[in-house]
């Protein structure tokens, strides 16, 4: 039955190839069209993750009248307490103004956040040398964020007192004024300006310096990370100094970060710090709408590549009911002879499906073949700068646009397959309903 | 007991509320091993009566028995595994399958009885062998005469040695000489096997063939003989096949 099957597709070498093409062309459609729709996806996801953390949500307290909710640390306490919360830290942003990091004639630029340090590792920070600090650790432990350490100004030269972190011709790196981990720091609070007070410097112990990875916000790069609780002191202590009067507002933090347990529960948890009266931010209000975007796009592309599906599969089946009129006859002999209806329905199935899977095959091979010039043209093209921001961010996350994943594959195989049966399905049963003795009275 | 017997079989048909008796109310029986000719002018009903004993038609009246089974209501299903194994068939424009092979032509019948392809391919090259086609197995039909096709044609009626071997003007499409071989070649197979030919024609001189003569006029038996067929002898009948 089987051979005969391949017998009659032989037979008819054009005929069986132009509907073979029908669906290589249908298949390759939609395995390309969807290639590109998890391609792009992929490199939104990738882009998205270096873009932030998907389960941090930012917390401002922008509110101006005096009696807002205080993000203070008692806040902070029971926000810690809520569901899906791992750790949380205020981000208090250190005036630059209010004090001084020195090692020796060198002096610091950048900025000063003061956060709860022994969280750093929950949120998922990462050092290049040294480490995380632990709960406990001394107050006056400080982390350098990567290239804290070319923020340090020569305070004895008027120009070209800075070194740029920029690699030179060789893609070497200049040698900073100081080396965080073996330097010695210290901190002083500023006096006011033509003050003669004299304020006692305090010594700071560096531990560590962080990775840039993983988008953190606050962005551990020009940045000095130190225990919020003696960042306050320094402050306090500056504005005792300066004669700075605090307003009610600055009771609490301007801002903190709250690290989830997992993206889906992002949303829930960022509409009960809503509900407490403050402004939230997240990558969840970012990639939703996106998500959104993306599944549309993919639904487009989809359809598309099932338009030309469905058109070759119109094409398997008037193939086939041609393929019945031209073997009118050579059905009813078949009956004549013996043959059950059954084997009748099956060969003709047998055809159709064959017509469907060497399609498919054929497709499959094609679609790779495709991906990979797409793919080649995509990363000649971002090399050159074509595209947005937004796709050169994809294209560093992830050099391919159009990605086949094996679901993809087989999913694509079976269902050039299914097509080509059910196509095979209406001329198959015409091909039973044939009736053996007229059949084989047609000349 | 007779192998086919029909009684009282009576076939109309209607066309356009007209109503046409193709036969009407034809009884006899054939008995095992007969070479019987049913012979009649275009329009007598001989064709219906052929189909109506092979089962490609249904009688409106009457019943058929074969080897003692009343198959008269048999569904289409039935009827195909019942050919399967009792009935093979010659026809007048050979009907082999275009796409296959002389020896694959052969093999068709036994394909449908579920037999292994080894086996099926050692019986249909016999076969063929045997109607003298040896040197044409793998030949397509488009690529041999029309004799040569029949010979075919007769090959894969006898392969799966059915009881009855039904012949519709089996000679329509060939001429005289060619006709000879070809009903040489079928009587001295069915003798050869002790198979029932059944031979529907128009032709008096294939008639000379049978045992027995059933002439059909207007849809009734108007003549049954016995005739003394022109090839007597067994031993000059083996001649005829390889």
């Amino acid at each position: 039955m089987l051979s005969m099957a391949f017998g009659n597709l032989f037979k008819r070498k054009v005929r069986t190839l132009l509907t073979v093409t029908g669906v290589v062309v249908g298949t390759c459609a939609i395995v390309v069209m969807m290639s590109l729709g998890i391609g792009i996806k992929q490199s939104m996801e990738d882009m998205m993750k270096n873009m932030g953390d998907l389960t941090v949500i930012t917390i401002r307290n922008n509110s101006q009248s005096p009696d807002a909710v205080a993000l203070d640390d008692k806040m902070l306490k029971k926000m810690k307490k809520m569901e899906h919360v791992v750790t949380l830290t205020p981000v208090f942003n250190m005036d630059s103004s209010a004090i001084s990091i020195q090692s020796k004639k060198y002096k610091y630029q950048g900025m000063i956040y003061g956060v709860y340090l022994d969280t750093l590792k929950d949120f998922g920070y990462k050092t290049v040398n040294g480490e995380l600090p632990a709960a406990g650790a001394d107050k006056t432990t400080v982390l350098f964020g990567k290239d804290a350490e070319y923020d340090f100004m020569d305070s004895h030269k008027s120009s070209n007192n800075t070194i740029y972190p920029q690699p030179d011709k060789n893609g070497k790196m200049p040698e900073p004024y100081v080396h965080p981990m073996k330097d010695k720091f210290q901190v002083t609070v500023n006096p006011p300006e033509n003050s003669t007070a004299i304020v006692k410097p305090v010594k700071l112990r560096c531990i560590g310096t962080l990775s840039e990875e993983g988008g953190k916000d606050p962005y551990p790069s020009h940045s000095i990370f130190m225990d919020v609780n003696f960042a306050k002191e320094l402050q306090e202590k500056y504005n005792k100094l300066n004669n700075v009067k605090k307003t009610a507002k600055k009771a609490g933090y301007e801002s903190a970060s709250v690290k989830v347990d997992s993206v889906a529960n992002v949303p829930k948890v960022e509409e009960t710090i809503k509900d407490l009266g403050f402004t939230t931010y997240s990558m969840e209000s970012i990639r939703k709408p996106m998500e959104e975007q993306m599944r549309t796009i993919q639904m487009i592309l989809g359809g598309l590549g099932g338009i030309s599906l469905f058109v070759a599969a119109l094409g398997i089946t008037n193939t086939m009911i041609m393929s019945i009129y031209e073997r009118t006859r050579e059905i009813g002999i078949m009956k004549v002879l013996g043959c059950i209806v059954r084997n009748i329905r099956t060969m003709f199935l047998i055809e159709s499906g064959a017509i469907g899977f060497m399609g498919g095959v054929i497709g499959l091979v094609q679609s790779y073949a495709i991906s990979l010039f797409i793919n080649m043209v995509y990363a000649t093209n971002s090399d050159h700068g074509g595209g947005g921001m937004m796709m050169d961010a994809a294209a560093g996350a992830a050099a391919k646009i159009s990605i086949i994943p094996l679901w993809l594959a087989l999913g694509a195989l079976l269902f050039s397959t299914m097509i080509g049966l059910l196509s095979g399905f209406y001329p198959a049963n015409r091909a039973v309903k044939i009736s053996a003795l007229t059949a084989i009275k047609q000349e | 007991m007779s192998l086919i017997c029909l009684k009282d079989i009576r076939k109309v048909y209607h066309v356009d509320k007209e109503k046409i008796v193709a036969l009407g109310r034809i009884s006899f029986s054939i008995e095992q091993g007969e070479i019987c000719c049913v012979l009649g002018t275009s329009g007598s009903g001989k064709s219906t009566l052929l189909n109506i004993m092979a089962g490609l038609e249904k009688p409106s009246k009457g019943s058929i028995t074969i080897d003692g089974m009343n198959v008269t209501d048999y569904s289409e299903k039935q009827w195909a595994l019942f050919r399967q194994k009792y009935i093979g068939f010659v026809f007048q424009s050979y009907n082999l399958l275009p796409t296959l092979t002389a020896v694959e032509n052969v093999a068709v019948p036994l394909m449908f009885k579920g037999i292994k392809k080894k086996e099926r391919t050692k019986s249909a090259v016999h076969m063929l062998k045997m109607v003298r086609l040896g040197n044409r197995l793998m030949h397509k039909p488009t690529q041999m005469s029309g004799g040569q096709q029949q010979r075919v044609g007769i090959a894969r009626a006898f392969v799966a040695r059915p009881r009855i071997v039904f012949a519709d003007e089996p000679t329509g499409n060939l001429d005289s000489k060619t006709s000879r071989e070809v009903m040489e070649l079928m009587v001295a197979m069915a003798k050869k096997y002790k198979e029932t030919l059944i031979i529907v024609t128009h032709d008096t001189e294939i008639a000379k063939y049978a045992d027995r003569i059933i002439t059909i006029h207007d849809g009734s038996v108007q003549n049954d003989e016995r005739n003394e067929s022109i090839l007597k002898s067994p031993e000059n009948l083996e001649e005829k096949i390889v």
